[in-house]
């Protein structure tokens, strides 16, 4: 079998028609979250899982376009983060091509470092935004207490988006983890680098 | 999937690039020129071409989904903004500062701005034609392909998702309780609906192929877009705004 590398914007029709479900994915998490009440988003399953499966161009892609279409149907704010969502794609793509979801270990180091790196690219956005708040209860309340030590501003931002990011983002990661472990051979090696769809 | 509302106003008939340009540039001027003033001037022209477009009403509820950041913008910095020292008023122990107030609210009117701003262009806009004028401006048809699905996919995965859940009780499963029940309620909930479209995307990458998605000739448009007699007058008087603003703040 030819491979191509894992960077190639020549993308497969299959590895194309999995970004929109990727986006659906997302989305039905999040709505799932919130009908359960979970304390999480759970809002980029589908960005994490199509990384996973299809490398980081279409895990990139599927971040930004995510976040784009949310701005011009729901919710202009989002389009903000687009920038986060599409580096969420790219990194878990290529970590998990390097291997990095071979086993719950790795899935579990892998989660942190998604997570701090989401919270690192979403910082400046606060920053240059909203002062470095995020909107969300808990983050915001560090955020005011690190200011109320006397902190400096890049800090108590940081530590307001990280200590929401990083546990969503680790549970997301876990739970594609156990979804990409549990999906059927067929349907992984549909989007991987061969262009043929699969041999009868 | 959307918040567009059809209606016959002089805002629905500009099309739909020029209003991307007036979202972008009305949501970041008072980003560049940081002053209330600006903030202001700008969402009030935003708020009359929502009046005009008569959707006003509507974007109440855009405004309402970021009322929490909204409010926690003015109070966390009118109390804790590091540069704050003239008290302006206190409730009980907790004093509120001139200095982190007036910044508080310059945030708040930049946020609801964004807001108003997009909401020009999503609420008059049917997200069908933003991508055809994407396209015929020269966007990739097959990431067109991608924005325009999605709109048709979520709706169909939420009803997969009401039928999982009542299938999924009907089994025994919870879906109230502890955080814990909800926790383990949450895979048997979202897992068939991944498994479902994953294995779908098979039958419709064989679906877009045979109808010669990847054909490389011109793609034609099944509709047409009408065009706008001042389009390229207000998208140029909009730019040169924006680079105004660029240069009034690196040179002023």
């Amino acid at each position: 079998m030819k491979t191509k590398s894992m960077w190639s914007f020549r993308l497969s029709t299959a590895a194309l028609v999995l970004i929109p479900i990727a986006i659906g994915i997302n989305y039905i998490g999040k709505t799932i979250a919130a009908g359960l009440k979970l304390p999480l988003w759970l809002d980029s399953l589908g960005t994490i899982l199509s990384s996973m499966l299809a490398g980081p161009i279409v895990g990139g892609l599927s971040g930004i376009i995510n976040n784009i279409i949310y701005g011009i149907t729901l919710d202009p704010v989002s389009t903000v983060y687009a920038i986060t969502s599409g580096v969420i794609g790219i990194v878990v793509g290529a970590l998990a091509y390097k291997g990095w979801v071979n086993n719950f270990a790795k899935a579990l180091l892998l989660g942190l470092v998604v997570g701090a790196i989401a919270a690192t690219v979403s910082t400046p956005l606060n920053m240059i935004f909203w002062e470095g708040q995020t909107g969300n209860v808990w983050g915001d309340a560090l955020y005011a207490y690190i200011l109320s030590q006397n902190g400096p501003i890049w800090l108590a931002s940081f530590l307001d988006s990280i200590v929401v990011d990083l546990p969503d983002k680790l549970i997301s990661v876990l739970l594609c983890f156990f979804i990409f472990k549990g999906l059927p051979k067929n349907v992984k090696r549909l989007y991987q680098n061969n262009q043929r769809f699969e041999e009868l | 999937m959307t918040l567009y509302v059809k209606q016959d106003s002089l805002i629905h008939e500009i099309d739909p690039i020029t209003k991307v340009i007036y979202a972008f540039v009305a949501a970041l001027l008072p980003y560049i020129l940081p002053s209330h003033t600006v903030a202001l001037i700008v969402l009030v022209i935003s708020i009359m071409l929502l009046v005009v477009g008569k959707v006003f009403r509507k974007i109440i509820p855009l405004i309402g989904l970021s009322l929490f950041l909204i409010v926690s913008l003015v109070i966390i910095q009118g109390i804790f903004r590091p540069d704050n020292v003239t008290p302006l008023f206190h409730f009980g122990p907790i004093i509120f500062y001139k200095e982190g107030l007036s910044y508080g609210l310059l945030l708040m009117l930049r946020v609801i701005n964004l807001l108003c701003a997009f909401g020009v262009l999503i609420l008059t806009t049917k997200p069908d034609d933003l991508i055809q004028s994407f396209i015929q401006k020269g966007m990739s048809p097959r990431i067109g392909y991608v924005i325009g699905s999605v709109l048709q996919l979520i709706p169909q995965m939420s009803a997969t998702i009401a039928t999982i859940k009542d299938a999924q009780r009907s089994r025994g499963l919870e879906t109230e309780g502890s955080l814990l029940v909800r926790i383990k309620a949450f895979l048997p909930l979202i897992g068939p609906v991944i498994m479902n479209s994953l294995i779908s995307t098979r039958e419709r990458s064989i679906a877009l192929e045979v109808r010669g998605f990847n054909a490389k000739q011109k793609k034609t448009f099944l509709h047409e877009v009408h065009t706008y007699k001042y389009a390229k007058v207000i998208q140029a008087v909009l730019i040169l705004i924006f680079i105004f603003a660029i240069l009034w703040r690196i040179f002023l």
